[in-house]
């Protein structure tokens, strides 16, 4: 799972850059952003439950 | 943010359109990044080892694979991986030139085509570039002729590139191959700037060697690189050792000296092995990067007096520009001095070009969206106009 999650916060590091300086995303860029996000949510929780129980 | 004490994180690709002429096409890919992150101990392409022990023939991850895969997207026949380009100029020549050798390379080569002639104790005989900054055939057929007059041999080996790293011009290599041809000359092509960038076909090109950059040009951390050759010369280039030692009597089996055994044994190669798919599809999309190019080109020549020193149009995304007349005039007066460009731009989210250039300078386009190309073109128009600069629209 640690894995999993910094995989997911590279995929929000391309985006960064393919919409760099300005950081303006489009619909389509939001969208997957937006994936990108709630499943790092998920993959955090996952890793609290596993390491911390 | 730190990474570590005193190790600042590289933030510059993520806040900034980074047209560092060096630094364009070897950006890592999403998984590259991912790849760098699980491999990062030392030798961690190792773990399955098994006999033969050599880099190239382990499994898992596919490195074998990954070796073949390589050797028939250039069109050669074998392909090894190596620290950057120069270690492969230094395998050839360390195999090739012998102490006093004549050596083909060209008025625009890398330093490290001289080095590695250097090293192996050769003589380094440029073909000089016409007026044009390109290096013809022709050019190349009278430096031969040249050298054979004055030491009486023809040269044993030939660098040329096929985009410099000055000009980002395209140089006519298949035809410099076919004249170093009906010389014997054995030639070795530099692809530092377009392995990974471009279509490259080895056997079509007619040389005998080609080099590629996986930290330049393939997407893949630093330092990586490949050496790719056809069977006649991987006899040779690629041989196995032969040494034994005289108290032990060990042998190294299938080790090979030019490539002091195993290369590229960790991050490196993994990196380049995660990008190569991302690397083969994007070099049939060259046509892209020269529309956004051609974009960025466009923006600048609309400021007044401003030059490409590049052959025009384009056929590379390196490209020299000349601001002398334009923002160089305004560093004359300017309170930050030749500052002020490179200043400018940071401030604008652009950053690559070197601090206090305003003369000659280069940059490259490659890799960034239609977005970022035409937001760069304007930000010149913009500092142009900031600065009481002439540009058209």
């Amino acid at each position: 799972m640690t894995f999993q999650a910094l995989f997911t916060l590279t995929d929000l590091r391309v985006i960064l850059r393919e919409t760099t300086p300005r950081h303006e995303l489009d619909e389509k860029q939001r969208e997957q952003a937006q994936r990108l996000l709630d499943n790092l949510e998920r993959q955090v929780s996952s890793l609290k439950q596993e390491m911390l129980k | 943010m730190r990474c570590a004490s005193g190790i600042e994180a590289r933030q510059v690709d993520e806040l900034a359109i980074n047209i560092d002429p060096i630094q364009a096409g070897g950006r890592l890919t999403g998984d590259a990044m991912k790849a760098v992150i699980a491999y990062g101990d030392g030798y961690s392409v190792c773990d399955n080892c098994r006999k033969p022990n050599r880099l190239d023939y382990i499994n898992k991850p596919p490195i074998a694979e990954f070796h073949k895969d390589v050797a028939g997207w250039l069109n050669m026949d074998a392909v090894r991986t190596v620290p950057g380009a120069r270690r492969g100029f230094q395998a050839v020549a360390h195999t090739f030139i012998r102490k006093g050798d004549p050596v083909l390379l060209t008025s625009l080569s890398h330093y490290t085509e001289f080095l590695a002639i250097e090293g192996a104790e050769g003589i380094a005989c440029e073909i000089p570039a016409d007026d044009h900054h390109i290096i013809t055939p022709d050019a190349a057929a009278v430096k031969i002729e040249e050298v054979k007059k004055q030491s009486g041999r023809a040269p044993v080996l030939a660098f040329i590139d096929h985009v410099d790293y000055q000009y980002g011009n395209m140089h006519d290599v298949k035809g410099i191959a076919k004249v170093c041809h009906q010389y014997d000359i054995p030639v070795l092509y530099n692809g530092a700037y377009t392995v990974g960038i471009m279509p490259v076909n080895g056997k079509d090109l007619g040389v005998d060697f080609v080099i590629g950059s996986g930290h330049k040009s393939m997407a893949s951390p630093a330092p990586s690189g490949i050496l790719a050759t056809t069977t006649e010369y991987a006899a040779e280039v690629f041989r196995t050792t032969a040494i034994t030692g005289d108290v032990t009597h060990r042998k190294f089996g299938i080790k090979e000296p030019e490539m002091m055994g195993c290369t590229l044994m960790g991050v490196t190669l993994i990196g380049m092995m995660a990008s190569f798919p991302h690397v083969k599809e994007r070099v049939k999309h060259f046509d892209r990067e020269l529309e956004n190019n051609r974009i960025v080109v466009d923006g600048l020549l609309a400021v007044e007096r401003t030059k490409i020193l590049s052959e025009m149009p384009r056929k590379h995304t390196l490209t020299r520009a000349d601001t002398i007349g334009s923002f160089d005039r305004v560093a004359e007066t300017h309170k930050k001095r030749g500052f002020y460009f490179s200043s400018a731009l940071e401030e604008k989210g652009v950053t690559g070009v070197i601090p206090g250039a305003t003369k000659v300078w280069k940059f490259n386009t490659y890799g960034m969206t239609q977005k970022q190309a035409r937001y760069l073109a304007d930000t010149f128009g913009e500092i142009a106009q900031e600065n009481g600069l002439t540009a058209s629209k």
